[in-house]
């Protein structure tokens, strides 16, 4: 039962490869032939990862909330990026983050409950707590849907390491 | 006043240490690990009561008769405590105690299930009570017999049978979240061997964090091979010849034998192949 939804099929694996593919060519594209400097470099690697993540979790779609928040962060920074001398983001930005504050209260106060039984019990939290800063969107959700996301966001992680591993051997030949 | 009286004839009697806590009251007492600790220590008048009442069972194999009348007047023991008892309960159980004989061993079992409801309805259940014994050893189980009309006497359920609906509820979550632990000890790799969901949880912060830190390698080699590949048009002269199969190749060797069958059939290897072609002759 639980496989269907966390088993990376092929179509995930085809899609994730299309689409990275895709924004490699597009940023190959972009680049022009000169002697990069260490700050184009670094430029153009950040803009692999981001379109590493961004083409993983649009394969996703947003059947996951650790996808959805994947994307909504990689569009509002792009949003902040294009539009950094307007003002206007600037206020949408300070509301998007107000709310995440929000929702991070809130589950600290979900789990404070569980912080009266025993110093295992303590240190389990604290933990959760760290996975939950790992784990994209993981801020607003309760233990139970956090480990369910933890799972699939594994299997998704490693499914992309696994091809961008391939990607590289192939063309490093 | 009757019943006093021969209350303190079996009190000095008894011999707590016989019986004592260790038989009634299985759970360790250590500070810290139980949270009725505190109840129970605070309670632990009433266990010196009811090792009275066990050290008095352990009679009852000798003689009927006298145990029977033995534990009507504990019974009375565990009242007095309250001083609630009238003496009309008295009379009508003194009088019941030959035909009471085998009806109590039975009745207390029942007893015992009757209180473990009354403890749902009153919502509490750290107090004191032999319940637990009474699934070893039902032959020496001791209950004060409990006038009706008073308060309640609250009962821990067993463990394992808790019937509050909180307590149930945290049960459920508690299985869910277990369960969830054992799937994610599955994903990541060497974390079978491990117990205790604290070091799992470190195994799989670990875990997602230098997957992280692959993902991040892997889009600098790739930067650094496609910079490589962009800056050399002798390569490009070579890939653009066979870039007809490659797009397919790399398909194929991405994802093995098996789904490049179904790629030889869809339109993606074509648009693959045009866009890589395209920029390679672009790059040119």
């Amino acid at each position: 039962m639980n496989s269907s939804h966390l088993n990376p099929s092929s179509s995930l694996k085809s899609r994730f490869t299309t689409r990275f593919l895709r924004a490699l060519t597009r940023i190959n594209a972009r680049k022009p032939i000169s002697p990069s400097s260490p700050r184009e470099i670094f430029q153009r690697y950040r803009r692999i990862k981001v379109a590493a993540d961004k083409s993983m979790a649009s394969s996703v779609r947003s059947r996951r909330t650790w996808s959805r928040a994947t994307l909504w962060k990689l569009r509002s920074r792009s949003c902040l990026q294009l539009a950094s001398l307007g003002r206007r983001r600037s206020v949408k930005t300070s509301t998007i983050t107000s709310r995440q504050a929000i929702m991070k209260k809130t589950s600290h106060e979900i789990e404070n409950k569980t912080t009266t039984e025993e110093d295992h019990q303590d240190r389990f939290v604290g933990q959760a707590d760290k996975l939950r800063e790992l784990v994209p969107g993981g801020e607003a959700m309760d233990l139970c849907n956090l480990l369910d996301e933890t799972a699939h966001y594994i299997k998704c992680l490693t499914t992309q390491v696994q091809l961008m591993r391939k990607i590289v051997d192939f063309y490093s030949l | 006043m009757d019943p006093p009286l021969i209350n303190e004839l079996h009190f000095s009697a008894a011999n707590p240490s016989a019986y004592g806590l260790a038989e009634i009251w299985p759970f360790p007492i250590n500070p810290g690990s139980d949270p009725n600790v505190a109840t129970a220590g605070g309670l632990g008048f009433r266990m010196g009561n009811l090792g009275g009442f066990g050290d008095t069972s352990g009679h009852r194999d000798g003689s009927m008769e006298e145990s029977t009348v033995t534990e009507q007047s504990v019974g009375y023991g565990a009242g007095t405590k309250r001083k609630d008892l009238s003496s009309e309960d008295e009379s009508s159980k003194i009088v019941s105690t030959t035909t009471s004989a085998n009806e109590l061993n039975d009745s207390n079992g029942k007893r015992m299930k009757m209180l473990g409801t009354k403890n749902e309805n009153a919502g509490s259940k750290a107090k004191v009570e032999a319940n637990s014994a009474a699934g070893s050893k039902p032959g020496q189980n001791s209950k004060p017999a409990e006038p009706p009309k008073q308060d309640y006497i609250h009962v821990r359920a067993r463990r394992g049978q808790a019937t509050d609906s909180h307590s149930l509820a945290e049960k459920a979550r508690r299985e869910k979240i277990s369960e969830r632990m054992k799937i994610l000890q599955d994903l990541v790799p060497g974390c079978n061997k491990i117990i205790g969901k604290a070091l799992v949880l470190d195994e799989i912060i670990n875990y997602i964090q230098s997957l992280h830190r692959q993902v991040e390698f892997l889009s600098m080699k790739l930067e650094a091979v496609n910079s490589r590949m962009n800056m050399n048009p002798s390569i490009e002269g070579f890939h653009s010849k066979d870039l007809g199969s490659q797009p397919f190749d790399v398909a194929g060797m991405i994802f093995g034998s098996q789904t490049a069958r179904e790629y030889a059939q869809g339109s993606q290897p074509e648009w693959l192949q045009m866009h890589v072609i395209g920029t390679f002759k672009r790059a040119t």
